[in-house]
């Protein structure tokens, strides 16, 4: 199989098997999902290994197109959805048996889940700035639905909230997309290829600077309320907490970073037309999500929300990076990227699992995790540690390089306060966290994990977390400093 | 040509600041994009862009005839025959309309970007289109004038590409065609579950999440 025929099979699998499993037997939806999960990984890293060690992968008249970037983000989105799916295994038979979802539901969950996965995977592989735009409205409208599953009134609410806020943010980024449309139109007239970012990048100097500017601030203000950039959050702390647990960890492990990859992309273009004049806006977009973040996360009560603003704060901490930027600034920004994806994944799904365990996400009432639940409260400890960016874990270390750029570059000020803010929601967090953790198990409560699969599950992403804070691989960094070279207008 | 259609779109929009029931925005809306269907046509007229004359003809389509339709069926459904609720009174809100429509008209005429010279008299009325969107959705306590409020900015943003930029490319306003269609029936599907859940449409009801 050539490369291509890789990436059709991973464009296909997650829409095939998402049909596939409206239609199935109740008792094989799990399964199917679970086998076209594994396919889609199993192509997608087939896919990601090639493009990271060759040259980029192009087809299909040019509509096709993955470099080290998309490949960056299609690998994460592959991973975190197939964690996801082994996770739902037996998260949501727990779920169909208890009640909480009927079996109507239960399939509705598989058949999104995937098509979720799909809308993603599309995002990250075409070439036109235009239909990313398409793909980032498609993952809106699905996941709005998936928000919206357990068909509660607070459910309901955030969908809708979800669906309204997205869906208008998403409008002035394709008023921006216009703009940028509009400076490349003199040069181009009505080249079908006019909105292909790689013919963007090499016509930069053409393009003009005036509608750029305008389309940049648009499509940043648009996706930035879409990826949840204070102050255009207010809906993303609903969502999170309302959807079910696995579909929590795809929005904060792979949407999130699928919005982000739109925003760097288009970063990049008006970069090459407007050097050093656009990175004062994620700067201050970064610092200001970060800030915004620190008082919701330190009066907090329910642990969902809890973990949703904790994103709120990580994009500021990824836009930081990539605004201070340099070498050392992207690299420290694509780590956090990475990591935070594992991390916070990685907590919903722990979050779920004592959501069934507790019947509560009040953290008031939920005590003594690692007795009642030995191996997710391990497991819990260690991964609040790491978001909450403790050595020796990866967040760490990606944290440290942005602050060592900031410092680098000469940006003194937002460093300092960036190092601040860190260390109060630190405090935050492992306040919180311990609270939870150790203490007295409630009475009557006996001593067992909810299910085999939604532990299991927890061990994909702990595993890389845990290796990569200790060793990151050459073949890693390496393909991280080639998307360093692409952040920065080369191809 | 372009100042009727241009007053034409202008019209509609601030007609549905005058509406009295639900029901009667669909029929705006139609109207509307029959006359966003128009200018692509025209459009197509002037500059003789074969792809101008497709967009015209899926926004007839899809904007004039299908998403109607939905919303139509929609409000059919779950039976909302009752009046629109607004936070404002009916002339107050026709009072802020005209007031940022004057200011749209400001705007634009301050906005020194080059442009191409066929489209330039829309530029104003598509920043209104946007203006006058956004503010029905925040004046709006049915959640299905929120919808409303949407596909005008839509229809506002669909006008700046159409004229000014002489379109997009064809892939491209197809996926934006699908998109939108998806996204008014997840609208509905939406509104007819929380109909149903809350037994109304009214936003107020949903203020549960905080913090």
């Amino acid at each position: 199989m050539t490369t291509m025929d890789w990436l059709w099979l991973l464009l296909l699998t997650p829409l095939v098997t998402g049909v596939v499993v409206w239609r199935l037997k109740t008792s094989l939806c799990a399964w199917a999902s679970l086998a076209g999960a594994a396919l889609m990984l199993i192509a997608g890293l087939s896919v990601v290994c090639q493009v990271a060690g060759g040259s980029p992968l192009s087809g299909w008249d040019g509509m096709l197109y993955v470099d080290v970037l998309g490949a960056f983000n299609l690998g994460l989105v592959v991973f975190v959805g197939f964690t996801a799916a082994v996770y739902s295994v037996g998260h949501m038979a727990t779920e169909l048996a208890d009640g909480a979802v009927s079996v109507r539901q239960y399939h509705q969950f598989y058949s999104l889940l995937h098509l979720f996965f799909f809308s993603m995977i599309a995002v990250s592989v075409v070439n036109s700035i235009g239909l990313m735009w398409v793909g980032i409205e498609l993952t809106t409208v699905v996941t709005a639905l998936l928000v919206g599953l357990y068909n509660r009134e607070t459910a309901l609410e955030a969908a809708w909230k979800y669906l309204i806020m997205g869906s208008v943010g998403l409008s002035f980024a394709l008023l921006g997309i216009i703009f940028i449309y509009l400076s490349g139109s003199f040069v181009f007239g009505d080249n079908p290829q006019a909105l292909h970012w790689t013919v963007l990048v090499q016509m930069a100097k053409w393009l003009n600077p005036q509608w750029m500017l305008a389309g940049f601030v648009f499509v940043l203000i648009g996706l930035g309320t879409k990826a949840g950039v204070a102050p255009l959050h207010f809906w993303l702390p609903d969502a999170y907490s309302q959807s079910p647990a696995p579909v929590s960890a795809v929005l904060s492990g792979a949407l999130l970073n699928t919005v982000l990859y739109g925003i760097l992309r288009i970063y990049v273009v008006a970069n090459s037309v407007l050097p050093g004049q656009i990175s004062q806006y994620l700067i201050f977009f970064g610092i200001f999500s970060i800030a915004v973040s620190v008082p919701f996360l330190l009066v907090q009560r329910d642990l969902k929300r809890l973990l949703a603003f904790s994103s709120v704060e990580h994009i500021g901490v990824i836009l930081l990076g990539v605004g201070i930027g340099g070498p050392l600034g992207m690299f420290g920004a694509l780590l956090h990227m990475f990591n935070h994806s594992l991390v916070k994944s990685l907590l919903f799904m722990v979050a779920g699992n004592i959501q069934q365990k507790y019947h509560t996400r009040q953290m008031e009432r939920i005590s003594g995790v690692i007795a009642s639940m030995p191996v997710t409260g391990k497991v819990f400890l260690l991964a609040i540690l790491a978001l909450a960016g403790s050595p020796p874990f990866s967040l760490f270390i990606s944290e440290i390089t942005i602050m060592m750029a900031g410092f680098k570059t000469g940006h003194i000020g937002v460093t300092v306060l960036f190092l601040l803010l860190m260390a109060l929601i630190f405090a935050g967090m492992v306040y919180y966290a311990s609270r939870m953790v150790f203490g007295a198990t409630p009475a009557g409560m006996t001593v067992r994990e909810v299910g085999a699969w939604s532990t299991a599950a927890l061990f994909l992403p702990l595993t890389l977390i845990i290796l990569f804070g200790v060793y990151l691989p050459p073949v890693f960094s390496e393909a991280l400093h080639k998307i360093v070279v692409v952040l920065q207008g080369g191809y | 040509m372009e100042l009727f259609i241009g007053s034409g779109l202008l019209l509609s929009t601030v007609m549905l600041f005058q509406i009295r029931k639900v029901m009667d925005s669909v029929a705006i809306l139609a109207l509307q994009s029959f006359m966003l269907s128009l200018t692509a046509a025209a459009m197509w007229y002037k500059t003789g862009i074969a792809h101008l004359l497709v967009a015209a003809v899926f926004t007839l389509i899809v904007k004039g005839i299908l998403i109607p339709y939905i919303l139509y069926y929609t409000i059919r459904k779950i039976g909302v025959v009752r009046e629109v609720e607004r936070s404002t009174g009916r002339y107050t809100s026709l009072l802020i309309a005209l007031v940022l429509a004057a200011l749209g008209y400001y705007i634009s005429a301050q906005l020194n970007l080059p442009s191409k010279e066929l489209g330039k008299t829309y530029l104003p009325v598509s920043v209104i289109m946007i203006f006058l969107g956004t503010f029905i959705m925040i004046d709006h306590k049915k959640a299905i004038m929120q919808g409303v409020g949407l596909i005008t900015i839509e229809n506002g943003i669909f006008l700046i590409a159409e004229s000014i930029a002489y379109g997009m490319p064809m892939v491209v306003e197809f996926g934006i065609f699908f998109d939108l269609l998806v996204s008014v029936i997840v609208i509905g599907l939406l509104m007819s579950r929380i109909y149903s859940t809350f037994d109304s449409l009214s936003t107020e009801n949903m203020e549960n999440l905080k913090g």
